[in-house]
């Protein structure tokens, strides 16, 4: 193993080790605020991995992803304040919902790809904006839904909840975390390397015997189902569900995280979620344009280095610094 | 005389206004090397697209030994074992020449599993060793597609239609573009391969044609025009004034004739 590939294990290493310590490490060394804004990043970047699913292991760009998100936030939000759901029911009701949204719009719109693409899932986001926005009585319409947040887990008298702000970390880290490990899974699969062969080459990924759009549905299903799980970890977090994170713009932003971060990498997202969210924390207290930062950066990736910041990572990585000989060009890798 | 592999009857394709493929009937035999060849615009490559379903046809019917495939799509004809190069050399283009292997290996399959990794698939890795060597191409196995000499991009598009046993192979200008000893290296292959497995190939090179293959049939303007053994069809007038007539062609047409 060269120096630098031991690098990147050390660096993961301590960055699993600073997620693990984050209510006791970061009030220490910031101050208590931050830690649940670190929540918030671990949730933007599942939303941004499932962006990252269709646009960097299938090829499909989707403005559409907080459609799912939203979902998502509306079944948990519906299921505790219209039906006395309690928590796992309403976890459950809300990743079903975004699943099967995703499973009804995908039937239609994977049968596009390129802009087509790109506009149906607009197209599909805006109808239930509106809807979400003019059906008051089920979603609240602008108000959106508070709701009572239900225990997570009862011992007898001893309760979990998200109202205890270090079992909300913890919570929130271990389904982002499970969310990860699966689609670390899945990319490296049999089904994964068949995303793959159909984002490069989606002619030749028929002939060699894949059903496209078989699998391009399968993919937009597995995107629904992290950005569902991302909204209703939002609406727990929250305690609210609302009709505004379902707007397209707001897709439009995972999309951007995943690119900035790495599109077709992994912790692509997190990066750049990460990014951007510490940016617009730190930011947006002195300077209310701090948009036009993320902006500047999108763009400037986007030229100078089109795999993302994964990818330079990777990159720098897989050159070996004490030899000449160029290695084999790792282009959109699919590892971490 | 042994059956047909492919039959081709009354097959028809259109584009606005121009008919690409005209009500054509073909019989191709077991167990041959088939060329098809005919001027640019015969309707060569529009045969293959209809054969393979990247195309429908407006009407006719393509039945691969016993199973009607007009109207199926190509995921499915290809996976009762027609397999296919294209003209436009297609093959993944950001992946490993291995990859690209055992991704076409591993898509044969009917269920693809989404949780165990691709790569703890011994069977699917021996394939893919296997077909490197078989095409020559070990030592380029960890190479990016995208980055291979356009030689290699032509042996590895035939490596991954030959990974998953094709029953019929079909070849659109396999050797166009490559370098003289290339060409000699995928000629030695196509004939091994035409030992075990029936094959059509779409050629330009005269020379190659002539030289491999058992029958060739000639297509103008969407039709047959005539087809039989290489012998036949250079010494037929009505191709010579067609297609092989003008004058920097004739000394192919003798060179073969006289092989």
């Amino acid at each position: 193993m060269s120096g630098r590939a031991l690098a990147e294990r050390g660096l993961l290493a301590v960055f699993v080790v600073f997620l693990l310590t984050v209510p006791w490490s970061v009030p220490l060394l910031l101050n208590p605020f931050w830690v649940s804004v670190i929540a918030e990043i671990l949730i933007w970047s599942l939303f941004a991995a499932s962006a990252n699913l269709l646009f960097g292991y299938v090829g499909l760009l989707s403005f559409g992803q907080a459609l799912f998100f939203g979902f998502g936030m509306y079944g948990v939000g519906i299921g505790i304040d219209h039906f006395g759901l309690s928590f796992w029911p309403a976890f459950g009701l809300g990743i079903v919902a975004a699943m099967a949204m995703a499973f009804v719009s995908g039937i239609l719109a994977v049968r596009l790809t390129w802009h087509y693409f790109a506009i149906i899932t607009v197209v599909f986001s805006l109808i239930f904006y509106f809807i979400a926005v003019s059906a008051k009585s089920v979603t609240g319409g602008d108000d959106g839904i508070n709701f009572a947040l239900p225990p997570t887990f009862s011992f007898g008298t001893v309760q979990y909840s998200f109202a205890d702000a270090n079992f909300q970390y913890f919570f929130i880290l271990a389904a982002v975390a499970i969310c990860f490990l699966l689609m670390h899974l899945v990319v490296n699969s049999p089904l994964g390397k068949a995303f793959l062969a159909v984002r490069e080459n989606d002619v030749r990924a028929s002939l060699i015997g894949l059903n496209v759009y078989v699998i391009r549905l399968i993919a937009f299903v597995m995107a629904g189902f992290l950005a569902g799980v991302a909204g209703a970890l939002f609406a727990f977090f929250g305690r609210y569900a609302s009709a505004s994170y379902m707007f397209y713009t707001f897709s439009g932003e995972a999309v951007v995280w995943a690119i900035v971060g790495g599109a077709g990498t992994l912790f692509g997202p997190v990066v750049g979620a990460s990014l951007f969210i510490v940016i617009r924390e730190v930011v947006s207290t002195h300077w209310e344009h701090h948009s036009l930062i993320v902006g500047v950066m999108a763009i400037l990736v986007v030229i100078l280095a089109p795999k993302g910041i994964v990818g330079l990572w990777r990159d720098w990585v897989d050159t070996p610094a004490d030899s000449a000989e160029i290695p084999a060009a790792p282009e959109l890798r699919t590892e971490p | 005389m042994t059956g047909s592999m492919l039959k081709i009857e009354g097959l028809t394709k259109r584009f606005g206004g121009l008919t690409a493929v005209d009500n054509l009937s073909l019989d191709f035999p077991e167990g041959k090397l088939h060329a098809v060849i005919g001027p640019n615009g015969a309707g060569k490559t529009t045969l293959f697209n209809l054969i393979t379903g990247l195309l429908k046809s407006d009407s006719g019917k393509v039945q691969f030994r016993n199973h009607d495939i007009s109207g199926l799509k190509p995921h499915q004809i290809s996976r009762l074992g027609v397999k296919r190069t294209m003209q436009i050399k297609s093959v993944f283009n950001q992946l490993t020449v291995a990859e690209n292997l055992s991704i076409t290996r591993q898509s044969a399959q009917r269920f693809l599993h989404p949780l165990r990794p691709a790569s703890r698939d011994r069977q699917t890795r021996e394939r893919v060793d296997e077909v490197l060597e078989q095409m020559d191409m070990t030592r380029l196995a960890g190479q990016t597609a995208g980055t291979l000499s356009y030689g290699d991009v032509a042996m590895l598009e035939i490596g991954m239609a030959v990974i998953s046993e094709p029953q019929l192979l079909l070849l659109d200008e396999p050797i166009c573009g490559m370098s003289p000893a290339e060409t000699e290296r995928a000629v030695a292959k196509i004939l091994e391969l035409a030992r075990t497995i029936g094959i059509i190939i779409i050629e330009h090179d005269m020379e190659v044609v002539f030289g491999i293959a058992d029958d060739i049939t000639v297509l103008a303007q969407g039709a047959l025009l005539v087809s039989g053994s290489p012998k036949e069809i250079a010494d037929n007038e009505q191709v010579r004034e067609a297609y092989l007539g003008r004058p920097e062609d004739e000394d192919y047409v003798d060179e073969a004739a006289h092989a």
